[in-house]
C-alpha cells in the first residue's frame, strides 16, 4: 500500500489473514501470528 | 466586473518577512500587483476592493479571517476573487487557498489564484479550485496575472475554462468525457512513434504522484490500546446495507461485532469485483481477522477490540475519493477514541 509506513505482508491476496489450504487450527496459528506482528509493528517506530 | 483582490503583506507593500504578523486589512481599489491585474482584465473591470493579510496572522488565525473576509464580501458587489499568485510562498498559498475556498463554497463567488505546484496550498485546494501554475519565479509575474484574468473572465462569463496544459492552471484531478477523432489505438501508435523519434509527446495517463505520509508515533502500549479493524477488501453484512460499489466505492459502512468471537460466514457477503471473493466468503475472519483480536483482547495482549469494523471496497478508485473516505473514517476513528488500526488490505 502506498504511502504505509507500517505494512505486514499477509498470505495472498485472496486470504490476506489466513490461508485456505492448512487445516483449521493451523489457519487460526497463522493469522494470530499475523495479527501479533501487525500489533508489533504498531508499537515500533522502525519503517516496515 | 467587480474584482476582489487577495495579497499578503509583502505584496500589499507593508513589508517583508518581519512584517508577517500583519493583521487583516480591507483596502478600497487596487494594490501592487492588483494594479497590472486590472489593466489586464481590460473591459472596464475594476478591482474594489483588496485585502491584505500577513502570511503568519491569516495561517494561525484562519478561520478568524475566512470568517472576517467571507462578511465582508457579503455585503461587497463582487463577481470574481482573486488571490495571489503566490508563487512559491507556502503560507501565503495556503491562505489564499483556503479564502478562494471559503469565498467560492460559501458565497458563490468563483475564485482564481495562481502557485508553483510545489506550493502546500495546491494540494490543499487544487481539487476545489483553478489555480494557476505560476512557478516559483515572480519574474512571470505579468504573464501569470494574464492567465488569471483570462481564467477569471471565463468564470465570470461562466465559458469553458479548457483542458490544464491550455489554459495554464494545475490539473484539478478531474476526469471528464471527451470526443475524439482517433480511437486509442492509433493514439497510441502514434505516441510510440514520436517517443521513437525521441520527439516530444504528451501522454493522456497522468503519473500519480504521492506525497510521503510521516510515520504517526507507534503506539506506546497495545495492552491498553483500543483496536479497531478496517479492511478495503469489501466485507459487509448480509444484503449489503450501504450498497457498497464493488468498484470505485463511493462509501465505507460501520459494522457492529460486539458479542461476537469471530464472523460467521453466513452473516456477511462481499462487494469486491478485484479478487476471488470465495476464500473470503467461506471464512470472513480470513479478512478481518476478529477470531485472533478477540482472543487477545480476553488475554489481555490488547486492551479493547473496538465495537464495529469499518469496510469499504478498494478497487479501481480514483484518489479523490479515496481521500475523501479517509477523511470520513479518521473523524469517526478520533471521535471514538480509538488509538490504533489494523487495515487488511486484498
Amino acid at each position: 500500500m502506498v504511502g504505509s509506513n507500517r505494512v505486514v505482508l499477509g498470505t495472498g491476496i485472496v486470504h490476506v489473514t489466513g490461508d485456505a489450504k492448512l487445516p483449521m487450527a493451523e489457519e487460526k496459528e497463522l493469522r494470530r501470528k499475523l495479527v501479533q506482528q501487525a500489533l508489533d509493528a504498531l508499537q515500533s517506530s522502525e519503517k516496515r | 466586473m467587480r474584482v476582489v483582490h487577495y495579497l499578503n503583506q509583502f505584496f500589499g507593500g507593508i513589508g517583508a518577512e518581519e512584517h508577517a504578523g500583519a493583521e487583516l486589512e480591507f483596502r478600497a481599489g487596487a494594490v501592487g500587483p492588483g494594479k497590472l491585474l486590472e489593466e489586464l482584465f481590460g473591459d472596464g473591470a475594476q478591482i474594489i476592493l483588496t485585502i491584505v493579510c500577513g502570511d503568519n496572522h491569516a495561517v494561525e488565525h484562519q478561520e478568524e479571517i475566512i470568517a472576517a473576509v467571507v462578511e465582508k464580501l457579503k455585503n461587497t458587489p463582487a463577481d470574481l476573487f482573486v488571490a495571489g499568485p503566490c508563487f512559491d510562498a507556502g503560507r501565503y498559498g495556503m491562505a489564499a487557498g483556503a479564502l478562494c475556498n471559503a469565498v467560492q463554497s460559501q458565497l458563490g463567488i468563483p475564485a482564481v489564484s495562481a502557485m508553483h505546484e510545489e506550493n502546500p496550498g495546491v494540494d490543499l485546494y487544487r481539487e476545489a479550485l483553478y489555480i494557476v501554475d505560476s512557478g516559483a519565479s515572480t519574474l512571470k509575474m505579468r504573464e501569470v496575472l494574464a492567465r488569471m484574468a483570462s481564467i477569471g473572465k471565463k468564470l465570470v462569463g461562466k465559458e469553458e475554462i479548457g483542458l490544464p496544459a491550455a489554459a495554464g492552471y494545475l490539473a484539478r484531478g478531474l476526469l471528464r468525457d471527451q470526443l475524439v477523432k482517433e480511437k486509442a489505438a492509433t493514439r497510441l501508435v502514434n505516441m510510440l512513434l514520436t517517443k521513437l523519434r525521441n520527439d516530444k509527446f504528451t501522454s493522456e495517463m497522468a503519473p500519480t504522484a504521492f506525497a510521503p505520509v510521516p510515520m504517526p508515533a507507534a503506539v506506546k502500549d497495545v495492552s491498553k490500546a483500543k483496536v479497531m479493524l478496517i479492511t478495503d477488501g469489501g466485507l459487509v453484512p448480509k444484503g449489503n446495507p450501504d450498497r457498497i460499489q464493488g468498484t470505485a466505492a463511493t462509501r465505507w459502512g460501520a459494522y457492529n461485532i460486539q458479542g461476537r468471537d469471530d464472523l460467521c460466514a453466513a452473516d456477511y457477503e462481499v462487494s469486491h469485483g478485484g479478487y476471488d471473493t470465495r476464500f473470503v466468503q467461506e471464512s470472513p475472519d480470513r479478512l478481518v481477522p476478529l477470531d485472533a483480536l478477540r482472543e487477545m483482547e480476553k488475554n489481555g495482549v490488547i486492551g479493547k477490540l473496538h465495537d464495529e469494523f469499518l469496510s469499504t471496497c478498494g478497487r479501481s478508485n480514483p484518489l479523490s475519493n479515496t481521500r475523501r473516505l479517509g477523511r470520513e473514517m479518521v473523524e469517526k476513528i478520533k471521535r471514538e477514541g480509538v488509538d490504533a488500526v489494523i487495515l487488511t488490505s486484498t
